[in-house]
Formats: C-alpha cells, structure tokens, sequence
C-alpha cells in the first residue's frame, strides 16, 4: 500500500508538470511570435537583446506604411465573413431538407458533397485561372474570393449543420406544420431558433477556416481582393532584417482568429472528423 | 407526399452550387490533359490556345510519368505526408492520455495545446523558417552560437579543457537548403497539426468506458499494459481517421514549401502542377489528374468510414 500512495503522490506533481510542461513546448513558437514583435528590428537578431530588452509599440504603430496591413485585413474580414454568410444562406436550407426531409438519396448526397472537399485544389488551379481571368473576368475580385470560399466549405457548413439539426426532435417541426406554418416559418421560427447554438458554431468554424484559407486567396488575387494570407506569404524571406516588424504583422494577422478558435475547440472535432468521431 | 417537395428543393442550390463547382474546373483539367497546350510558344504558336486539333492522347501523361520530377514529388509526398503523420498520432496519442487526467489548470494547458492550430500556415512557415530555424538569427542559430562559446570558454579550463578540446565546434543546419526544407516543413506542419490529433483523441478518450479500467487495475494489469491493451483499440477508429483526413490535408501542402524553400528540393504533386502550369498546361492537368486519383484512393477508404457513423 505504501509503495502505491508514493507512487501516486509523485504522480500528482509528475503527470501535471508533464502535462504543463509539453503546454509550454507547444505554445512556445506562439509567444516567441508575440515577444518578438514587441523588439525592434535591430533588436530581434541581436543574441544579447534575446530576452531582455526595451519592449516597444513601433511594429505595430509602423503596420500601415510597412505592409499595407488594414487593408488586406480589411479583406480578410470581408471575404470570410460574406463566405461565411453565404454559406450558412445556401447552407441551411439544405441541412433543413436533409435533416427532416431526408429521402433514399439524403445519404449518397452528403458523402458525394464530402467527396468535393477531399479534390486537390492544385488540380484545378489552371482551369480556375483560366475561367476567371480569361472567361469571366473576376480573377481579383472580392466576388471571387467569398464565391470561391463559400464553396470550399460549403460541404463542412451542411455537415456540421445537418449534425445538429437531426439532434431536434421531429415532432417539433411537424407540430409547427400541424398548425399551418409554411416551409420557410418553419426554418425561421422553429429551426433558427432550436438550433441557434449549432449554427453559432458552424460560423465561426467557418470565419476561421476562411481566414485561414491559403492556396485559392493566394491564387486567384493580386492586389484588389488580396487577403492577409497573401501578404505573409509575400513577404516570406525578409533575410533576418525585419523580424520585429514581420513577427508584428504576422501576430496581427493570427491573433483574432487563435482566439476565436479557443472558443470553438468542441465544434472543431464535429468541423473536421465530419461527425465520425464522438 | 407534395409536401415534402418544397423542402426537398431547398437542398437543389447547394446540390447545384456544388455540382457546377466540381465539374466544370475538373472536366476542363480532364479535357487539356489530352491536348497539347503551353503558354509560351515561338516555334508553335498553335499550341498556344486549347483546341481539340491538338489532341496528344495519352501523351501528355507519359511525358509526366517519364518526368523524374513526377516520381520525385511522389516519393517526396509520401515522405513527408508519412513522418507528420507518424508525429502527429505518437504526440498525439501521448498528450491525449496525458491531458484526459484533471489536474489544476487543465483548462489553460488545453488552450495553450490547442492554438498552433489555428495559426495560418503562411504564418507558421515564415514564423518557424526565420525566427526559430534560421541558421544564424533564428533561435537555432543563436542556440548553437551560444553551445559554441561556452564549449570555447571551457577549453581553457585545466584538466577540464582537454576533454571539452575534444568536442567539434557545431555548425547550424541551414533548412532552406535542398537535403533539409522537407524536414523544416515536416516539423512546422507537425507542431501545427498535433493539436489536431490530441483533440480529437480526447474527445475519443472521453467516451473509453472507466469500468473496464477498473476491472483491470483491480486485475493487476500495468498502466502500460492497459494502455496498449484497452485505449488503443478504443483508438483505433479516431487514429484510422485522423490519419485520413490528414492525408488528404497534407498531400496539397503548399504555402509551408513555398515558404521554406520555394520547391527546392522539397515539391510534391501540388507544387508540381504549379510550376508546369507557368507553361505546360497539358503536363500540369495531367499531374492533376493524378493528383485527383492519390487523393480518392485515401478519400474513399475515409467516406467509407464517414458513412457508417452517419445515420446513427
């Protein structure tokens, strides 16, 4: 029995320090991020200056006229929310109809509608460049992005709706059409209200999914529509002479979003296993 | 049965939306894999633009199949694909258990854990590229120059000295080169996605049933034993997908080596077709086509799975 309470006793100190310390390990290059862009840029490369040194503001104040950054924020902000927005409109509807209409084929509809998000993008990237530059004319248009963003999560948007929506009991639904309520009261009376929570969360899975979106915002703008995924990515290799000011625009650019995301951590296991794992 | 056909309908958009998005991108892929099609073109100009009066058949595909680039990407692909997920489900694994324990402050461990996930991979690249790995101002750099003055100091130490005189003077690793940007890449889309697989490990762990822990426990069985015994089968189905889905994450990688190394040394399928769609465009949709064919190999095995769970 001694050796059992000892052994547990160094348990409860081991086990958590353990734990706290691989935390600390995993959030580390996060805070260097941080730290880092609080040195200037002289400061960030200088050995001597690695921990201590005069924190200052000027990275952030200088954003603006160093990377344009409000306004490819401002594009970031408006593409993922209009995607977001659009998504949930076509979204919805369709997770409806699935949900407590479902026929023989709701089934096959949703695996085939899965089936699109797994298409490598790169297969398609010249024939999307060719269609909006060419053809429709849109290559670097907001219109464009949020089309393209929309689409790409539009799958993960029906899915984790149609989770949640089969979780409401039936009879609810069908008592509203018993006193005569039509297709749309039912979704915007009974439906957006019931599952208010679920769709909560889908967006915001979805806001972050966006932001966060490399291949197609990069590839299919230039300048107009130009999210922040593009300006990190353009400015890639700074040779070690602008770590302070890249490490604050580089902060600027993922600090909403890893916030929002702690937010959502429960909804991202339904986001992404597409329900398989519970 | 009419009532049901105006919410049936309201599924048609997206059905729609989604149809159009799938196959008018992919049959014009499919389509200028046949034919003979580059941008820049002096000596044929008539190649410049798609026309069925190009046809090459199956052409184009040879061409890429005889690329060495091609099987270069492959092997590169599954290199890498192959180590971050060996990195993922191992770490994965072992903070899962680790963390499913309450101690104090389990709540801020588990964000803490969780953020590099949604850290975007531009981000992450130029973070881990520059100011961690870079071999003479990233921390890399800086770690090693210190290992090395305090190694210089030491020597002249008496007694002491001979022994630290022994000791090679380390060179940093440089991993934008050619031998190491796989390795650069590996390890930020690890630390990126581990996260990925504690979570989901969790929420799998939650689920284990306690009673038969106790019966083991109770039957002298070690921790150990019970681990491997009764939490990785419980696993096995959270593992099987969460190494499917991030295969099929991982095989269109592209910032993170762009990034690191712009493709040198360093491509898979992904960077491939972008850097044959700066001119040959057949070559490029060909390697889609493959591209699309790896990608549902692995997608079919995950849909399968998807499929099960789905209407219970």
């Amino acid at each position: 029995m001694a050796t059992v309470s000892q052994s547990s006793k160094l348990g409860n100190v081991l086990w958590p320090a353990l734990a706290w310390t691989i935390a600390l390990v995993f959030f580390f290059p996060i805070f260097w991020l941080v730290f880092t862009s609080f040195k200037t840029d002289a400061d960030a490369v200088k050995p001597e200056f690695l921990f201590f040194f005069t924190p200052t503001l000027e990275n952030y104040t200088n954003m603006t006229q160093n990377y344009d950054y409000w306004r490819f924020a401002t594009n970031s902000v408006i593409t993922s929310s209009f995607a977001t927005l659009f998504a949930l409109v076509v979204g919805v509807p369709a997770a409806y109809a699935m949900a407590f209409n479902p026929s023989r084929h709701t089934k096959d509809i949703l695996m085939w509608m899965l089936s699109t998000k797994m298409l490598p993008a790169a297969a398609v990237l010249y024939p999307m460049t060719f269609l909006t530059k060419n053809m429709l004319q849109i290559y670097d248009t907001h219109f464009l992005v949020i089309l393209v963003l929309c689409l790409i999560n539009l799958p993960i948007v029906i899915w984790m709706l149609f989770t949640y929506f089969k979780e409401i009991p039936k009879e609810i639904i069908e008592a509203g059409k018993m006193d005569g309520v039509n297709t749309w009261g039912e979704i915007k009376d009974i439906l957006i209200p019931l599952a208010w929570g679920g769709i909560a969360s889908t967006a915001l899975l979805t806001f972050i999914f966006c932001w966060n979106e490399a291949y197609w915002t990069v590839r299919l703008t230039t300048i107009d529509a130009a999210t922040l995924s593009t300006l990190i990515e353009g400015n890639r290799a700074p040779e070690g002479l602008f770590f302070g000011r890249l490490a604050a625009v580089s902060t600027a650019a993922v600090a909403p979003i890893v916030i929002l995301g702690w937010f959502c951590q429960k909804q991202l296991v339904a986001g992404l296993t597409f329900g398989a794992v519970k | 049965m009419s009532n049901r056909t105006l919410p049936r309908l309201l599924q048609t958009p997206a059905v729609i939306l989604l149809l159009i998005w799938m196959l008018v991108p992919l049959s014009m892929t499919l389509y200028f894999s046949f034919i003979r099609y580059v941008l820049n073109s002096s000596r044929r100009p008539e190649w410049m633009s798609p026309s069925l009066s190009n046809w090459r058949g199956f052409g184009n595909y040879q061409y890429v199949l005889e690329a060495k680039d091609f099987w270069f990407a492959i092997q590169n692909s599954v290199f890498i694909v192959s180590s971050i997920l060996i990195c993922t489900v191992v770490l994965g694994l072992g903070i899962a258990v680790l963390v499913n324990k309450s101690f104090p402050g389990r709540g801020i461990v588990r964000v803490l854990l969780i953020s590099p996930f949604f850290v975007m991979p531009a981000v992450n690249a130029v973070l881990w590229i520059n100011m961690i790995l870079d071999p003479v101002l990233g921390l890399q750099g800086i770690a090693v120059g210190g290992i090395n003055d305090t190694i210089e100091g030491l020597r002249d130490f008496p007694v002491l000295g001979a022994f630290f005189n022994l000791w090679p003077t380390f060179e940093p690793i440089s991993f934008r080169a050619t031998q190491t940007s796989a390795y650069a890449v590996i390890m930020m889309v690890a630390w990126q996605w581990t996260p990925f697989a504690v979570l989901i490990f969790m929420t799998s762990l939650q689920s284990e049933d306690e009673s038969q822990k106790e019966a083991a426990t109770l039957d002298g069985a070690s921790a150990w034993s019970q681990f491997i015994n009764l939490t990785v089968p419980h696993l096995a189905r959270p593992i099987a997908i969460v190494v499917m889905i991030q295969s099929i994450f991982h095989l269109s990688l592209y910032a993170e080596i762009e990034i690191v190394s712009r493709g040198s040394g360093n491509k898979n399928l992904p960077y491939l077709i972008g850097e044959f769609t700066n001119n040959n465009i057949g070559a490029a949709s060909a390697t889609g086509i493959f591209a699309v064919i790896l990608a549902n190999i692995i997608a079919i095995f995950l849909l399968r799975m998807v499929g099960k769970s789905l209407m219970d």
